[in-house]
Protein backbone atom coordinates (compact mmCIF):
# COMPACT_ATOMS: atom_id res chain seq x y z
CA UNK A 1 0.00 0.00 0.00
CA UNK A 2 1.79 3.03 -1.33
CA UNK A 3 1.05 6.73 -1.36
CA UNK A 4 1.18 8.59 -4.66
CA UNK A 5 1.03 12.27 -5.48
CA UNK A 6 -2.03 11.78 -7.71
CA UNK A 7 -4.02 9.21 -9.67
CA UNK A 8 -1.90 10.00 -12.74
CA UNK A 9 1.14 8.84 -10.80
CA UNK A 10 -0.69 5.62 -9.85
CA UNK A 11 -1.54 4.94 -13.50
CA UNK A 12 2.04 5.58 -14.55
CA UNK A 13 3.37 3.27 -11.81
CA UNK A 14 0.91 0.50 -12.78
CA UNK A 15 1.60 0.95 -16.49
CA UNK A 16 5.34 0.73 -16.00
CA UNK A 17 4.88 -2.61 -14.21
CA UNK A 18 2.14 -3.97 -16.45
CA UNK A 19 -0.26 -4.11 -13.52
CA UNK A 20 -3.95 -3.25 -13.51
CA UNK A 21 -4.91 -0.35 -11.31
CA UNK A 22 -5.89 -1.65 -7.87
CA UNK A 23 -8.01 0.08 -5.27
CA UNK A 24 -7.57 3.66 -4.23
CA UNK A 25 -8.53 5.63 -1.17
CA UNK A 26 -7.85 9.06 0.23
CA UNK A 27 -5.32 9.60 3.03
CA UNK A 28 -8.28 10.44 5.26
CA UNK A 29 -9.90 7.08 4.51
CA UNK A 30 -6.58 5.35 5.15
CA UNK A 31 -6.29 7.15 8.50
CA UNK A 32 -9.76 5.96 9.46
CA UNK A 33 -8.85 2.45 8.36
CA UNK A 34 -5.65 2.60 10.43
CA UNK A 35 -7.55 3.83 13.49
CA UNK A 36 -10.15 1.09 13.22
CA UNK A 37 -7.52 -1.57 12.59
CA UNK A 38 -4.77 -0.66 15.02
CA UNK A 39 -6.28 1.37 17.88
CA UNK A 40 -6.39 -1.74 20.09
CA UNK A 41 -3.08 -3.25 19.00
CA UNK A 42 -1.27 -2.52 22.27
CA UNK A 43 -4.04 -3.95 24.41
CA UNK A 44 -3.25 -7.22 26.21
CA UNK A 45 -6.72 -8.32 25.14
CA UNK A 46 -6.13 -7.63 21.45
CA UNK A 47 -7.51 -10.28 19.14
CA UNK A 48 -7.67 -10.64 15.41
CA UNK A 49 -10.70 -9.06 13.80
CA UNK A 50 -13.38 -11.35 12.51
CA UNK A 51 -14.40 -11.33 8.90
CA UNK A 52 -17.63 -9.53 9.81
CA UNK A 53 -15.71 -6.87 11.74
CA UNK A 54 -13.23 -6.35 8.93
CA UNK A 55 -16.05 -5.99 6.42
CA UNK A 56 -17.80 -3.47 8.64
CA UNK A 57 -14.61 -1.40 8.87
CA UNK A 58 -14.16 -1.27 5.10
CA UNK A 59 -17.81 -0.50 4.46
CA UNK A 60 -17.80 2.11 7.21
CA UNK A 61 -15.14 4.15 5.46
CA UNK A 62 -16.90 3.95 2.12
CA UNK A 63 -14.94 1.09 0.54
CA UNK A 64 -17.79 -0.85 -1.05
CA UNK A 65 -16.50 -1.66 -4.56
CA UNK A 66 -15.81 -5.30 -5.44
CA UNK A 67 -12.07 -4.69 -5.01
CA UNK A 68 -12.63 -4.37 -1.24
CA UNK A 69 -14.75 -7.50 -0.89
CA UNK A 70 -13.39 -10.03 1.62
CA UNK A 71 -15.51 -13.02 0.60
CA UNK A 72 -15.43 -14.88 -2.69
CA UNK B 1 -9.56 -31.83 31.63
CA UNK B 2 -7.26 -28.84 31.23
CA UNK B 3 -4.22 -29.28 29.04
CA UNK B 4 -1.62 -27.39 31.06
CA UNK B 5 0.87 -27.39 28.21
CA UNK B 6 -1.56 -25.52 25.99
CA UNK B 7 -2.54 -23.18 28.81
CA UNK B 8 1.09 -22.38 29.58
CA UNK B 9 1.86 -21.78 25.90
CA UNK B 10 -1.11 -19.48 25.55
CA UNK B 11 -0.04 -17.48 28.60
CA UNK B 12 3.52 -17.21 27.36
CA UNK B 13 2.36 -16.21 23.88
CA UNK B 14 0.26 -13.45 25.39
CA UNK B 15 3.20 -12.20 27.51
CA UNK B 16 5.55 -12.29 24.51
CA UNK B 17 3.04 -10.53 22.27
CA UNK B 18 2.34 -7.79 24.80
CA UNK B 19 6.03 -7.29 25.52
CA UNK B 20 7.02 -7.05 21.86
CA UNK B 21 4.32 -4.52 21.01
CA UNK B 22 4.91 -2.42 24.11
CA UNK B 23 8.66 -2.44 23.58
CA UNK B 24 8.17 -1.34 19.98
CA UNK B 25 5.74 1.38 21.05
CA UNK B 26 8.00 2.59 23.83
CA UNK B 27 11.29 2.58 21.97
CA UNK B 28 10.57 2.52 18.24
CA UNK B 29 12.51 -0.73 18.02
CA UNK B 30 11.12 -4.24 17.66
CA UNK B 31 13.02 -6.46 20.15
CA UNK B 32 14.81 -9.68 19.31
CA UNK B 33 14.00 -12.95 21.06
CA UNK B 34 16.93 -12.86 23.48
CA UNK B 35 15.83 -9.43 24.71
CA UNK B 36 12.27 -10.67 25.18
CA UNK B 37 13.56 -13.72 27.06
CA UNK B 38 15.61 -11.56 29.42
CA UNK B 39 12.75 -9.16 30.03
CA UNK B 40 10.28 -11.96 30.78
CA UNK B 41 12.70 -14.17 32.73
CA UNK B 42 12.15 -17.06 30.32
CA UNK B 43 14.59 -19.14 28.34
CA UNK B 44 15.51 -18.06 24.84
CA UNK B 45 14.26 -21.39 23.47
CA UNK B 46 10.85 -20.92 25.08
CA UNK B 47 10.56 -17.42 23.66
CA UNK B 48 11.71 -18.49 20.21
CA UNK B 49 9.06 -21.21 20.20
CA UNK B 50 6.49 -18.59 21.15
CA UNK B 51 7.72 -16.15 18.51
CA UNK B 52 7.34 -18.91 15.92
CA UNK B 53 3.84 -19.83 17.08
CA UNK B 54 2.78 -16.19 16.88
CA UNK B 55 4.35 -15.89 13.44
CA UNK B 56 2.43 -18.97 12.31
CA UNK B 57 -0.70 -17.26 13.61
CA UNK B 58 0.19 -14.13 11.58
CA UNK B 59 0.52 -11.93 14.65
CA UNK B 60 3.81 -10.85 13.09
CA UNK B 61 6.17 -11.72 10.26
CA UNK B 62 9.72 -13.01 10.60
CA UNK B 63 12.66 -11.94 8.49
CA UNK B 64 13.24 -14.82 6.04
CA UNK B 65 15.46 -17.55 7.44
CA UNK B 66 15.67 -15.97 10.89
CA UNK B 67 13.91 -15.89 14.23
CA UNK B 68 13.85 -12.11 14.13
CA UNK B 69 10.57 -10.28 13.82
CA UNK B 70 10.55 -8.20 10.64
CA UNK B 71 7.14 -6.62 11.13
CA UNK B 72 4.91 -6.60 14.18
CA UNK B 73 2.33 -4.54 12.35
CA UNK B 74 2.07 -1.65 12.45
CA UNK B 75 5.70 -1.60 13.62
CA UNK B 76 8.47 -2.54 11.19
CA UNK B 77 11.81 -3.64 12.63
CA UNK B 78 13.92 -2.07 9.92
CA UNK B 79 13.99 1.37 8.27
CA UNK B 80 11.60 1.69 5.36
CA UNK B 81 10.08 4.26 3.02
CA UNK B 82 7.47 5.01 5.72
CA UNK B 83 9.03 6.98 8.55
CA UNK B 84 6.90 7.99 11.50
CA UNK B 85 8.05 10.57 14.05
CA UNK B 86 5.98 10.50 17.22
CA UNK B 87 6.52 10.95 20.95
CA UNK B 88 10.08 12.09 20.27
CA UNK B 89 10.95 8.78 18.65
CA UNK B 90 11.25 7.42 15.13
CA UNK B 91 9.20 4.45 14.00
CA UNK B 92 8.93 2.65 10.65
CA UNK B 93 5.95 1.10 8.90
CA UNK B 94 5.96 -1.33 6.00
CA UNK B 95 3.26 0.59 4.11
CA UNK B 96 1.17 3.73 4.37
CA UNK B 97 -1.62 1.84 6.19
CA UNK B 98 0.82 0.74 8.88
CA UNK B 99 2.53 4.14 8.99
CA UNK B 100 -0.83 5.66 9.88
CA UNK B 101 -1.46 2.71 12.19
CA UNK B 102 1.43 3.77 14.40
CA UNK B 103 -0.13 7.03 15.67
CA UNK B 104 -3.43 5.14 15.84
CA UNK B 105 -1.88 2.48 18.11
CA UNK B 106 0.12 5.01 20.12
CA UNK B 107 -2.80 7.45 20.28
CA UNK B 108 -0.25 10.15 19.65
CA UNK B 109 0.47 12.99 17.28
CA UNK B 110 2.80 12.04 14.44
CA UNK B 111 4.45 13.21 11.26
CA UNK B 112 4.73 10.59 8.53
CA UNK B 113 7.29 11.02 5.81
CA UNK B 114 7.17 8.89 2.69
CA UNK B 115 7.81 9.22 -1.02
CA UNK B 116 5.48 8.98 -4.01
CA UNK B 117 5.58 5.39 -5.23
CA UNK B 118 6.03 6.69 -8.77
CA UNK B 119 8.21 9.79 -8.82
CA UNK B 120 9.68 9.51 -5.31
CA UNK B 121 8.75 13.07 -4.40
CA UNK B 122 8.59 13.43 -0.63
CA UNK B 123 5.09 13.49 0.84
CA UNK B 124 4.33 14.29 4.46
CA UNK B 125 1.20 13.50 6.45
CA UNK B 126 0.44 14.75 9.93
CA UNK B 127 -1.82 13.44 12.67
CA UNK B 128 -2.71 15.80 15.48
CA UNK B 129 -5.24 15.35 18.28
CA UNK B 130 -6.64 12.24 16.63
CA UNK B 131 -7.22 13.87 13.25
CA UNK B 132 -5.34 13.80 9.97
CA UNK B 133 -4.53 17.48 9.61
CA UNK B 134 -2.18 17.16 6.67
CA UNK B 135 -2.85 14.54 4.05
CA UNK B 136 -2.07 14.93 0.38
CA UNK B 137 -1.95 12.35 -2.38
CA UNK B 138 -3.81 9.12 -3.11
CA UNK B 139 -3.35 5.71 -1.46
CA UNK B 140 -3.16 2.72 -3.80
CA UNK B 141 -3.67 -0.92 -2.88
CA UNK B 142 -2.31 -3.17 -5.64
CA UNK B 143 -3.70 -6.40 -4.17
CA UNK B 144 -7.46 -7.02 -3.91
CA UNK B 145 -8.75 -7.06 -0.34
CA UNK B 146 -9.73 -10.72 -0.43
CA UNK B 147 -6.10 -11.69 -1.02
CA UNK B 148 -4.61 -9.62 1.79
CA UNK B 149 -7.41 -10.71 4.10
CA UNK B 150 -6.61 -14.37 3.39
CA UNK B 151 -3.02 -13.65 4.33
CA UNK B 152 -3.88 -11.71 7.49
CA UNK B 153 -6.51 -14.18 8.63
CA UNK B 154 -4.47 -17.21 7.52
CA UNK B 155 -7.57 -19.01 6.35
Amino acid sequence: MLLFRSEEHIDRWCGFRGLPRGGIMSPEQCWRLAQAWYADKLSPDWRRKTLDEAEAILTGIGLTASFWRLRA
Amino acid sequence: MVDHTDTDSAALDRDVRVHVFHHAAGTGRVPISSEVATALGRSRAEVEDSVQRLAADRVWFLAPGTMNIWAANPFCAVPSNFRVDALGRTFWGICIWDALGIPAALRADAVITTRCGDCEAEIMLEVRDGALVRGEGVVHFAVPAIRWWENIAFT
